[in-house]
Parts: structure tokens; sequence; C-alpha cells
């Protein structure tokens, strides 16, 4: 009997006991996890302050920010194709168009029809892909050109994207003279901010005027990617961006992200500066990893002047299609509290955030709407923007 | 014993046609199996209709959901009468009773958001709508599927709870389809008042300028949640709905079922499953923080607070795949100690499984189901393929009777006895023993927690899931 009893109670024990340990964890979930003690002991930021140096100014010139002409046409590509995870070399745009339609396209496909063709002859090559791809006459590009002033007072350029259409970026760096500093090799490096098509199929209009110039990419790059470097006639030094900070000046440095990107694109670089004296500067081609994160990054891993943000240039991405988002109204709300003195940016920030960000009373600097550009909101084709001058 | 008081689903019951894992396993193979094809016909965006677009095919896995969970367990059945049920080959019945789902669902969707909401009430519910007034076609589409999508979330936490918590009262009496339109008509109407009060805010700051005259703008959640995205609505709301099929399956409605007295265990019962959803929901975005850092408001993917808040209801349904597996294909296992015992071991054991689940979709999700690679990726949207499994495993137990590896019996007088055990449970009494056990549970559950919260860090230190 009293072994029973004893049975019955450690019965009785266990009931209660798994009861309460489920009880108990919900308990701390609920009571604890969104508390501010839990928040308490969260550990501080640790920065590791890496020294990369600075330089005396930096200089932007837009060559393009018009990836697209028409964002109903892109967008309802994307659509028509089955939306906007389908591979980006299939959604049969040139220069990878062959005829077939809407996601029909392949990669070796559409090369073959202007491989022979790269990279003397981009124009014979774009003319043959009009005739193979949707709306060939959407395509435009995002690139810039970078002047790095050193402390000694040596110019250093650089490439920044190198946009889609052969035609349109063709047209774009004969209007700034990009095609002469190519072919003197005053352009030190091309880095490739993503693999997306407005920042990278136009390789071969860089690479008609310099076929070895220094050329960095992310490791995300996919097998077509690095492919079509080489079909493109390269024959420089490609670098495989695969460290989160590369050094490439004294207050220059290359940002590796991993981040995945629409139509299966994963990752993006992004340059920072240090400017003597005035703080960082961010400058990205769509920053898809976010300009706050971008920002968050360097705050954690870079040293720079005064320790302060002091300028952003480029594609923020935020409505690229004209599309909107509440959670997008949260960086229109919170962006002032990092303090960025001047504010650069165009592509797909979108005009409706540039809108947002000047009626929120941000350091925005207009533009001059011109060579196709549609807004006077941002920075335009062929407007510059001085940082440290 | 009057079985024609009892649900269908209450009433049958299903019985392996072979021993062992067996029928578990030719199961699992099958659902697999049609999921695969299922998906490349309706979902994938490499396939056939790519609906995954994903508010699109979003917004049709949560309403076929929502049809399913009417359709059995808050209509009965109705119209097709028991004997239909009892007699029809489960290919059919699954056959008939889907395509009745999908039909009801394209009704409510075009007939009801689309054409009466969208085009006498809410303009954001009709895509055409939003077309004609300047916005691209795409996003027209994406946001009118985002905003009707949404509303079916609400509803399939909703419409469950009614039945599994508050037990049907006060219409249990009533008889089909009085009853099951009664309490379909009540959900939607509450669904409707939290749809307001949870996301329309969210669509009205959607557009330029805000909509600030017909919905509060910024929201009243913006300080609490740090965001203005709906998303935060979305963590607790699929918390929700993840744990009244928990308390439902795996808990036998446990421990809410001792309560004898029906208004208190109903109410307890309900707003028991919201208190259980809001701890899960906190832990799961703190859980976040632990492995990836704090949130930095207004940046974009994986720091963002609006997609932790929304990977908080994706992280819930990965519990949910598990938990229905055990309960519909493993015969709720285990069962052979006691009802606390059970469900801790339950309880335990899915949430590894759940663990194990997501893993594994973050690792292979995009080499099978054409998604992208990554966590955050903004049409990265896991609930999608989950709850299309779900609605297989649904369509699989409740309309096809588990077919092939289940066949359904009708239960016996003592069986049918053992369904009033499940909603007033009395096999566990206030002893001594049990409250020095539960207090020693109790002290274990938070050693437990604080266990797992400090785990986290060392996680997100070194654990790399996608390279």
């Amino acid at each position: 009997m009293s072994n029973d009893t004893k049975n019955v109670s450690r019965r009785d024990f266990v009931k209660g006991a798994a009861t309460g340990l489920v009880a108990g964890a919900f308990a701390g979930m609920g009571m604890y996890s969104y508390s501010p003690w839990a928040y308490d002991r969260m550990p501080d930021v640790e920065r590791k302050q890496h020294d990369f140096g600075s330089c005396r100014s930096v200089r932007i010139t837009n060559i393009s920010e018009t990836s697209w002409f028409n964002n109903a046409h892109l967008i309802g590509d994307i659509h028509e194709a089955g939306g906007l995870l389908v591979n980006q070399y299939t959604l049969n745009w040139a220069p990878f168009g062959n005829g077939k339609g809407s996601a029909q396209g392949a990669y070796e496909e559409g090369i073959g029809s202007i491989k022979d063709l790269l990279p003397h002859d981009i124009e014979k090559a774009w003319e043959i892909q009009k005739k193979l791809s949707l709306h060939p006459e959407n395509p435009g590009g995002y690139s810039c050109l970078i002047e790095v002033e050193a402390l000694d007072g040596t110019i250093h350029k650089y490439l920044l994207d190198t946009g889609w259409s052969y035609s349109w970026m063709n047209d774009c760096f004969k209007r700034e003279g990009i095609d002469q500093m190519l072919r003197d090799q005053e352009i030190e490096a091309l880095f490739i901010s993503h693999e997306h098509w407005d920042h990278f199929w136009g390789l071969p209009v860089t690479v008609k005027y310099d076929n070895r110039i220094p050329l960095y990419v992310h490791d995300g790059f996919y097998d077509e990617g690095l492919q079509y470097i080489k079909d493109c006639g390269y024959k420089g030094d490609l670098t495989i961006v695969d460290k989160p900070v590369t050094p490439i000046i004294p207050g220059m440095a290359l940002l590796k992200f991993d981040v995945p990107i629409i139509n299966r694109v994963f990752g993006e670089t992004s340059l920072a500066f240090n400017i003597k004296d005035k703080g960082l500067v961010l400058i990205s081609g769509c920053c898809h990893q976010g300009i706050l994160k971008f920002a968050d990054f360097a705050f954690a891993n870079l040293k720079y002047d005064n320790d302060k943000f002091y300028g952003i240039y480029g594609g923020l991405h935020i409505s690229p299609f004209e599309d909107w988002d509440p959670k997008y109204d949260d960086l229109v709300i919170s962006l002032g509290q990092w303090g960025f003195e001047r504010i650069g940016c165009n592509h797909c920030t979108g005009h409706l955030t540039a809108k947002k960000f000047i009626e929120a009373g941000y350091p925005v600097v207009r533009g001059t709407a011109r060579f196709r550009s549609a807004s006077k909101d941002y920075l335009g084709n062929g407007d510059k923007i001085n940082f440290g001058c | 014993m009057d079985t024609s008081s009892f649900s269908y689903l209450e009433s049958r019951k299903l019985v392996k046609r072979w021993n062992g894992p067996i029928p578990a396993l030719i199961n699992t193979f099958l659902i697999l199996a049609f999921f695969y094809v299922t998906w490349w016909i309706f979902q994938d965006p490499r396939g056939l209709m790519r609906m995954y677009t994903p508010y699109v095919g979003y917004m049709v896995c949560r309403w076929l959901l929502i049809i399913f969970i009417w359709l059995a367990y808050i209509f009965d059945y109705w119209p097709f009468k028991r004997t239909w049920l009892n007699k029809t080959h489960p290919l059919i019945k699954g056959a008939v009773l889907t395509l009745v789902s999908v039909a009801a669902m394209v009704l409510l969707i075009k007939g009801f958001f689309v054409e009466i909401l969208g085009n006498y009430g809410i303009a954001y519910f009709n895509p055409d709508r939003l077309i004609e007034m300047g916005i691209t076609d795409f996003y027209s589409i994406e946001y009118a599927a985002e905003a009707i999508m949404m509303f079916a979330a609400i509803a399939s936490w909703l419409a469950p709870s009614w039945v599994v918590a508050c037990e049907n009262a006060p219409w249990q009496k009533l008889g089909q389809p009085a009853r099951g339109i009664t309490i379909v008509v009540v959900t939607f109407f509450i669904s409707m008042i939290v749809y307001f009060v949870t996301m329309h805010s969210h669509m009205a700051i959607l557009f330029y300028p805000w909509q600030k005259y017909t919905a509060i703008c910024p929201p009243y959640w913006e300080q609490f949640a740090n965001t203005v995205s709906g998303n935060f609505h979305i963590a607790w709301i699929m918390c929700c709905t993840v744990v009244v099929w928990q308390f439902e399956t795996i808990w036998e409605r446990y421990p809410f079922n001792l309560i004898k007295n029906d208004t208190l265990r109903r109410v307890a019962s309900f707003f028991g499953i919201i208190g259980i959803a809001l701890a899960l929901c906190f832990f799961l975005f703190y859980a976040q923080d632990l492995v990836w850092g704090e949130t930095i408001r207004g940046t974009r993917r994986l720091m963002a607070p609006d997609w932790r808040w929304l990977h908080v209801g994706e992280m819930a349904i990965f519990w949910l795949l598990p938990t229905l597996y055990l309960n519909f294909y493993c015969g709720n296992w285990p069962t052979k100690f006691s009802r606390p015992v059970n469900v801790c071991i339950r309880t335990i054991l899915t949430a590894a499984m759940a663990v194990v689940v997501y893993v594994i979709y973050y690792k292979t999700s995009h080499l099978f189901l054409g998604t992208q690679k990554g966590f955050s990726h903004p049409q990265q949207f896991p609930m999608i393929p989950m709850i299309w499994l779900i609605n297989i495993f649904l369509i699989n137990v409740w309309f096809m009777d588990g077919w092939p590896g289940w066949k359904a019996i009708p239960k016996t007088e003592e069986e049918l006895a053992e369904v009033h055990e499940e909603i007033v449970a009395s096999d566990v009494k206030w002893t001594p023993g049990i409250a020095k056990g539960l207090a020693v549970g109790v002290v274990a559950g938070l050693i437990l927690y604080l266990v797992v919260i400090n785990v986290l860090p060392w996680i997100g230190a070194n654990v790399n899931i996608i390279k």
C-alpha cells in the first residue's frame, strides 16, 4: 500500500514536472524575452576600428543612373517571366536574348549570337541582340566615375559599375570622356557592385576601351557571370572579393556584403572612404544590403575621422520600381539620426524616396534632370557631387 | 451512442492498412511527390503558373488553408452527407472536396474581396483600381494580394480557435449549416475587426501620401515594434495560428481541458492560446537578436525589425509542420505515458524537429523550390511552401482519411466517449505531488529557457547555415 502511494505520488510529481517544464519555458519566453532586462544583457558592439588611412576628397561623376527607362516594361517583363525570383539570365533581355520569348532565355544561346563581336564591335552586337530580346529599348545602366584625391594631391580614378545597354553606356562614356580615360588607362580599376543586369551586363563597353583594367567582383557571382567576363574579351586581373574589407588605397576600401538579391543574384560590394577631417563617405551601386547596414558595418569595422558619417552617394535601393512598403518609411523616419551631412542618391533609391527624404528635411543634393534622368529630386545623369572638396 | 452528435472527424478512426512505419513512409513519399508536382505547376518561379510572385501564391495557399478549415472543422463537411463521406473512395472524396474548396476560394477572392470590397469599399483590394490610379501592374496585384492574404492569416487563427478553444459555443447545439454559417460569419466579422486594427494602417502607409484620413498613420505599434510595418502583427498572429493547432493536436487541449467549468475553460483556452503565442513571438524575436545582433530600424533584410517580425511568423510555421506530421502520421507519439508527459515530450520533440526543418529548408530550398538563397530575400517566404505542404497534409488526412496508408472506420462507443475526455480531461487531479512537481518543473523550464538564450549567441557566432 505504501509503495502504491509512493508510486502514485511519484507519477503525480512527474505529471506536474512535465507540465511545469513546458509552462516554465513559455513563462520565461513571455516575461523576459522582450523586456528591457533581456536587452541590457546584449553585448555592446565591439568596434574593430580598422585603420584604412584617409584621403583628401572624393568627387563623383554620375555617368548614368538610369538603369531602365520604363518601369512598367521592366517589371512587366519580370512579372511575365514568373516574378522576382526568376534567374536574370533567362529573362530574355539583351545581351542574352535568344528570340524565344519571356523566361525562355539562356546565357549560352544569348552570348553565342554576339560572342565573336565582343568587345571590338559592341554596336553591332547590340543591334543583333535588340532583335532577339524583350523591350530592347528599355535598357540603360548604372555607372559612376569616382575620383579620389590622396593626401599628397594625387588623383586616383575608378569606375563603379559599367551599366547595361552597350549603346546607351557607350554614349554615356563618350559624353563624360570615360572612353578616353579608359584608353589612356587613367582609370585604375572597375568595381562591379553586384551581378545585376543594369550594373554588370554593359561590361564589354569598358572592356572595349581597356581590356586589362583591374576588375573586382563579389564572390557570389554565378558561373554565367564569371563566364561573361571571359566572353567579353577581358584579359586583366580579376579579383574575386572574398573578404569583408579590402583596402584599395589609403582612405578607400571595398566592403563586401553577402545578401540575397532579386532575380537570383547574391552579394553586393560597396565602397567606403575616409575623408580627412570630415568623416566617412559611403558609395554604393544598389545598396541591397541597406544603407544603414552599410553604415553600421562601417561603424563596427572601420576607423574614420571625427567618428562621423559624412556622406552617401549611389542607389540606395528603396523603391526602384516606385513601389512602396511601410518598412521603407522606417528608413525615412530614422535616417536623420545617423547624421549624414550630404546625401547624393539616385537610381534604385526611387523618386518617391528622394521626395520623402526632402520632405523630411534631409540634406539631399538636388540634380539637374538632364540626359533622360527623370527628376531633379536626386542626382541625375551627368551630375557631380563632391565630398571634402 | 448517437454518432450524429459528433463531427465526422471525431466519429471516424483512422487505422493503418499495414504494420509498422510503412503507412507513414508511403504517405510521406506520396505527399512529397504531390507537393513537388503541384508546387511546380502552381507556385514555382520556374514552373507553369508561377504564382509565387510571392504574394499571389501566398494568398492562394492561405485561403485554401482557411477554406479547408471551414469545410472540415466549421461546416463539418456540409453539404456533403455523412453516408457519402463514409462510403466514397478517398481519392474521389479528396478530389471533390479539394475542388469545391478551390471553387470557394476563387469565389471569395474574386467575388468578395476584389469585386465587392475592392469596388464598393476599400480600393486596395482591387488591383485594377490601383493600376488605374497609376501603380505598376505588378505591384498593384501584389498589394491587393497581400491585403487579401493577411485577412486569411487572421481568419486561419480565429476560425479554428472558435472550434478548438471555444468549442463552438454558444452555437454547439445548432445543426448544419446554421452552425457553420454562424461561426464563419462571426469569425469573419472578428477577423475584419482584427484586420482593421492590425493591417489597415500598414496598407494606408503603403501609398503616397499616407492615407491618414482613413487610417491611423503612423500606426500605434510604431514605438513598441520599432517599425511602422504590419509585419509586427504577422508575428503574433502566425504564432496564434500555430499554437491553436498545437493545442488541438500534440497538447490534446491540455492543460486548459482540466477546467471543468465550460465558460471558464473556453475563455481560458482562447486567451491562453494568445498568451502562449505572444510568449513564443517575443522569444523568437529575441532569439534572432541573440543570433544576428540587435535590429537597426530603417535598414533592410536581416537586420531590419520588420523582417525579424516576419521571420518570427516564419519560424513558427516551421514548428507547425512537425507538429501536424507527428499527429497525423505518427499516431501523436508518444501516447504510452501520462498526458502531461506525452505533451511535454511531443513539445520538445517537435521543437527540435522544427529546428531541423528550418536548417534543411534554408540549406536546400533554393535548389529545388526556385526560391532565392538566403534568409531575408524579399521574395523568400518559407510560409508559402510550408503552408502548401500543410494544405496537402490536410487534404490527405481530412479529405482522404489518410489514404493510402490509413482507412477510416467508425469509432466504437468507448472510443467516442474518449472524445469527451479530450474536451474535459479527468486524468490529472490536483495533489501535493503535482504541486511539488509543478514547482520543480517551472524552475526547470526557466533554466531550460536560460540555457537556450545563452547558447544562441554562440550559435550565431559559430554556426553558418547558408554558405
